[in-house]
């Protein structure tokens, strides 16, 4: 039985008796490079979190206050507007009178439909991806690295390339205005899922698969039963990031929502972007439609941040 | 993987395509609806109970309106288009207009006979394409005109009256650069046509900047060069040459851009058309006076803090005021859905009914004289005096009124002039050099 | 007497080894492949073949053979888009892998806290329109925070996306911000696979962390990092969204990178032959990048197993 396991830094501290004789050895000062490490590590977090902070105050300010005071350190002119207008609880009229726009805006629908098409397109890619990955890290065929560096190639396809047939293709399966067609062109593979997971299939040690082989266990019982449990980390990462990806993602579905009844969260908030020409933006509600848009998000990757964490035991069958 | 877990991903997939087949309502289907296009979300209300007056008139007719921003709507009419998507009826902006006319997906709207002289002077005339055909219907119309801080003027003992009567030259700037320098304020209190003025240090600029204006300068330098006499092309309408290597032109841009240089107008690098454009600054107090478009009259008006008060364009060398009038339309597409659905909602979106409704939201001058009434009389009840905007219109004496260029490739031409005029404000670039962006722009028109 | 062997020389059984797999890897990759062949390849080929035609996109393409490309060859906006690119990724990368290593190897080795590592990947979890907007408001040059606390500091407001010298290199660190989460979120999943008693065996040797570092994860790491590299070089040539909301292309051009050109020319101009041939251009470009950089990472191989 093979564990590999990583054993928690654990200082040496002798177990205290009850005559309280044995003097501790003093705790060992923390190494310069600890300290800057920490420091590093503390100025990283500040830089990341700083514009969220921003963004906060600027969600619960009045525009109008903005411009007036835009250094200010707290909200101006403290107002939840900004959260009403994106959550759809104002009307037009209030809207405009608070110098925003994105009156009415019917949150919980695009909510769900962005729910909809991120969890098609993630769950479909990862797994067929992983298929694929499969296929290019362990199975053996001709034409093997050929076929894989063409699906590389993929992903040096402009953008620009795909937009547009893709469009008329979805047009054409009638599917424009769903969700469904905002999902397809993702929803198969994409070259950087397959690309990651061989890359993680490959560093997997072999000796276990090979095991259950010469158990007399099929090539697909491997995948699914040896391969993928042992590979949870990485199809878990994937999983989240294609998750926000498609979540954000933000022309494609555009080109393609016509009505409310497709339309994502995405392309729902650039409502509060300039609704005419030099207008400038509705700052209140954009900013807190941002932290709206992104607590799915911050949800989702904290069920799972866990999970990532905790697998990184590489455990034997036997 | 757990069986579990494979259960409840399969789930959720089931559930997402279900869900994400069906689809509840249908891309404007043929017969009872007509799909409508605008980008202003703020007229929205007002097209939607316009809508409600057309299908009280039209029973069975139903109006779908779909509002984009402007950052996509161009974007995703374009892809409309291509992909057969496209709504029946939109708005068209002038400076579309002569691309889609290239492209040929217009549909022309001579039989709705539309009456030029029902509408403001000169409107319904800058939507006859080069065929001589009609392809849009005026909807509405704006200006450009002078917004100021009421009480920045006053410290700097300038009068409304003052304001309304200035006016300005290539060689010193007339009336209009005293007034702008006399605005500016340095860090030390210091005023721009004060000894000691630090152009380096401005707190408060004269006037706000709105970018290098591309090839319209609508908000920008189009008051100026038109009062100097210059107009875009060689025509009026469908001209095939343009004239940005024209003395006038390039003197008057020279003379604008050098304001900047002067500390009177804020440089380039503080204007951000999404962050920072001139009513923000106004807003901010870091600047006295902006031009601005009629469109912004409300968001000016909202400003908290600052009382805004509006004058005409200044009088230039030909001694007439000029300002830009932009006149929207509403076009019907080529390959529309419901051809005739989309010419009754058209004819009646024309009509002196629906631009009465319109007007009296107080959002926008609409085309026709008394949808204008009705918006200026709106605009009256909010406490807004708009006569620096319609009276350009109305007083062809003093006041002369243009348009976007209209020309075939303006697309091409803004692709074009965009960063050249950038060039010239931001890093100092010879205006000559304009001579050479107008050669490459006459070579495409040439084509 | 020697018996004629009539039985091969003994070798490891064939069995299923050699191509044997086909059938089975047809099945594996059948979904992926039929998403490459609809959504990547065909529509890839259907450009190549329209950068040799004229084409506004909504009449039909008329064939100009290699105009595109002779304008594309003497067009000063292209090779500056060019420049302007190349000048974006090489900062946008540079600093992006440092901080996203330094990041990776932090949370392994100083601490495995969950909180810290959600808080690394949160800037990802907005859209990059959203963040170009963001930044756009903080940095803003009259009303910004940024230049408010720098005006407080005593220096002159910087024109942080505004002006041509300072421009790119703003855009650049943007995306960083964004995406160093995301990058070290990746190479952390790939430290993760390094056996933890490597390390303990190194420190019982008395091995420094940072020579640790060089000698045992960075080798270690290698492929994914490899990889890394490879998607984080390409999806920064294929900047757009964050020009396209914080400075257009401007000022002058100082920022017109090239899939914002391409965009430009395609949905801007209607020129979609050329826009093909610049994306041809591109794509080219980039093969050659990968390739190299394949190559030079050996990437197709790992240390470990």
């Amino acid at each position: 039985m093979t564990t590999l396991t990583t054993t928690p830094n654990v200082p040496n501290t002798p177990t205290p008796t009850a005559k309280q004789e044995i003097v501790r050895p003093p705790r060992p000062r923390p190494s310069v490079g600890k300290v800057a490490a920490w420091v590093a590590m503390a100025a990283i977090m500040l830089i990341t979190l700083l514009p969220f902070y921003w963004i906060l105050r600027t969600a619960l300010s009045t525009n109008a206050g903005l411009a007036a005071h835009p250094s200010d350190p707290l909200p101006v002119d403290f107002t939840t507007g900004g959260f009403e207008r994106a959550l759809g609880l104002q009307s037009t009229k209030e809207a405009i009178a608070q110098g925003g726009s994105g009156g009415g805006l019917k949150f919980w629908r695009y909510l769900l439909n962005s729910v909809v098409v991120s969890t098609l397109v993630t769950v479909c890619q990862v797994f067929f991806s992983a298929m694929a990955a499969y296929a290019f890290a362990r199975l053996r065929w001709r034409g093997r690295d050929r076929m894989f560096g063409l699906f590389l190639a993929g992903l040096m396809v402009p953008a620009i390339f795909t937009l547009l047939p893709n469009f008329v293709l979805i047009k054409q399966l009638g599917l424009v205005d769903t969700l469904l067609g905002i999902a397809l062109p993702t929803m198969f593979m994409t070259p950087f899922a397959v690309f990651f997971l061989k890359q993680f299939f490959m560093n997997i040690p072999r000796e276990v698969e090979e095991a259950a082989l010469l158990d007399g266990a099929g090539k697909v019982r491997v995948f699914f039963r040896v391969l993928l449990p042992m590979a949870s980390t990485p199809v878990l990462t994937l999983g989240v990031l294609t998750y926000i990806t498609s979540w954000n993602d933000y022309f494609w579905p555009l080109m393609v929502s016509y009505s409310d009844s497709s339309r994502v969260l995405s392309v729902a908030l650039a409502i509060f972007r300039s609704q005419t020409p030099q207008s400038g933006y509705d700052w209140s509600g954009l900013m807190a439609a941002t932290l709206i848009a992104a607590l799915p998000m911050l949800v989702l990757f904290g069920v799972f941040a866990r999970r990532i964490v905790s697998s990184i035991s590489f455990t034997g069958i036997k | 993987m757990r069986f579990r877990t494979v259960m409840a991903l399969t789930g959720a997939l089931a559930l997402s395509l279900t869900a994400g087949c069906a689809k509840d309502d249908s891309v404007g289907s043929a017969s009872d609806t007509v799909t409508y296009w605008l980008w202003d979300a703020n007229q929205l209300p007002a097209y939607q109970a316009c809508a409600k007056g057309f299908e009280q008139q039209n029973p069975g007719l139903k109006v779908k309106i779909t509002q984009l921003g402007w950052a996509d709507y161009w974007t995703k009419l374009t892809a409309s288009f291509i992909a057969g998507t496209q709504p029946d009826v939109f708005t068209d902006h002038i400076q579309k207009f002569g691309q889609f006319a290239d492209l040929k997906v217009l549909q022309p709207l001579d039989d709705l006979d539309i009456d030029a002289s029902a509408y403001q002077p000169g409107l319904a005339a800058n939507w006859q394409g080069q065929d001589g055909h009609q392809y849009g219907t005026p909807k509405d119309w704006d200006t450009v005109a002078l917004f100021y801080n009421q009480k920045m003027a006053k410290s700097a003992g300038l009068s409304a009256d003052q304001l309304n009567s200035l006016s300005w030259n290539p060689t010193d700037g007339g009336t209009f650069e005293k007034a702008i320098a006399h605005l500016t304020i340095d860090k030390n209190g210091k005023r721009g046509d004060e000894p000691g003025f630090d152009k380096h240090h401005v707190k408060v600029y004269g006037m706000a900047t709105g970018g290098a204006g591309d090839s319209d300068g609508q908000t920008t330098w189009s008051p100026f060069t038109a009062s100097a006499g210059w107009n875009y092309t060689d025509k009026t309408r469908w001209g095939t040459k343009y004239q940005y290597d024209s003395k006038t032109y390039q003197s008057t841009v020279k003379w604008y851009f050098g304001l900047a240089k002067k500390g009177y107008l804020a440089p380039f690098t503080d204007y951000s058309d999404g962050a920072n454009p001139p009513n923000v600054q106004i807003a901010a107090g870091k600047a006295a006076t902006a031009f601005d478009g009629a469109w912004m009259i409300s968001t000016y008006a909202a400003a908290k803090g600052t009382k805004i008060g509006t004058a005409y364009t200044p009088t230039g060398p030909t001694g007439k005021r000029a300002t830009m009038m932009n006149g929207l339309a509403d076009s019907i597409t080529k390959n529309a859905p419901n051809k005739a659905g989309a010419r009754k909602w058209v004819t009646y979106l024309s009509s002196n009914n629906c631009q009465k409704t319109v007007g009296s939201y107080g959002i926008v001058f609409p085309a026709t004289p008394d949808g204008t009434k009705a918006a200026v009389a709106a605009y009256k009840k909010k406490g807004i005096d708009v006569t620096a905007f319609t009276r350009p219109v109305a007083d062809k004496k003093d006041f002369s009124t243009f348009s976007f260029p209209i020309t075939n490739y303006s697309a091409d031409v803004y692709a074009l002039m965009r960063p050249a005029m950038q060039d010239v404000y931001a890093n100092d670039a010879p205006v000559s050099g304009l001579g050479k962006t107008n050669k490459q722009i006459n070579f495409i028109l040439g084509q | 007497m020697t018996i004629a062997s009539s039985s091969p020389p003994t070798r490891r059984p064939r069995a299923r080894e050699d191509g044997g797999d086909g059938r089975l890897a047809a099945v594996f990759i059948a979904p992926a492949l039929l998403g490459f062949l609809v959504f990547l390849l065909w529509p890839t080929l259907r450009g190549i073949y329209l950068s040799f035609t004229r084409f506004n996109l909504l009449t039909p393409a008329k064939w100009v053979g290699l105009d595109n490309y002779d304008r594309m060859v003497h067009d000063p906006i292209f090779w500056s888009s060019l420049k302007v690119t190349v000048e974006y990724v090489l900062i946008n990368i540079g600093i992006q892998t440092v901080t996203a290593l330094a990041v990776a190897v932090l949370l392994q080795r100083l601490t495995q806290s969950a909180l810290l590592r959600g808080i690394v990947l949160t800037p990802y979890l907005m859209s990059n329109v959203v963040a170009g907007i963001v930044w756009l408001w903080i940095l803003d040059t009259q009303l910004g925070i940024g230049n408010e606390i720098i005006g407080g500091l005593g220096f002159d407001h910087i024109p942080f996306l505004a002006d041509k010298t300072w421009a790119i290199p703003t855009i650049a660190l943007i995306n960083v911000w964004r995406h160093v989460g995301y990058t070290a979120l990746l190479l952390f999943a790939g430290l993760q696979a390094i056996p933890g008693d490597m390390y303990e065996a190194a420190k019982v040797d008395g091995a420094s962390e940072w020579r640790m570092f060089w000698r045992i994860t960075m080798p270690l790491l290698r492929p994914v990092l490899a990889v890394v590299l490879i998607m984080t070089v390409i999806g920064s040539f294929q900047v757009f969204d964050t020009v396209a909301v914080t400075t257009a292309g401007g000022p002058a051009n100082a920022t017109n990178v090239l899939q914002y050109y391409i965009y430009g020319s395609a949905f801007g101009r209607f020129q979609f032959g050329y826009a093909s041939a610049m994306s041809v251009a591109l794509l080219v470009v980039l093969s050659a990048i990968t390739f190299l950089q394949y190559r030079l990472t050996r990437a197709g191989q790992t240390d470990l197993g």
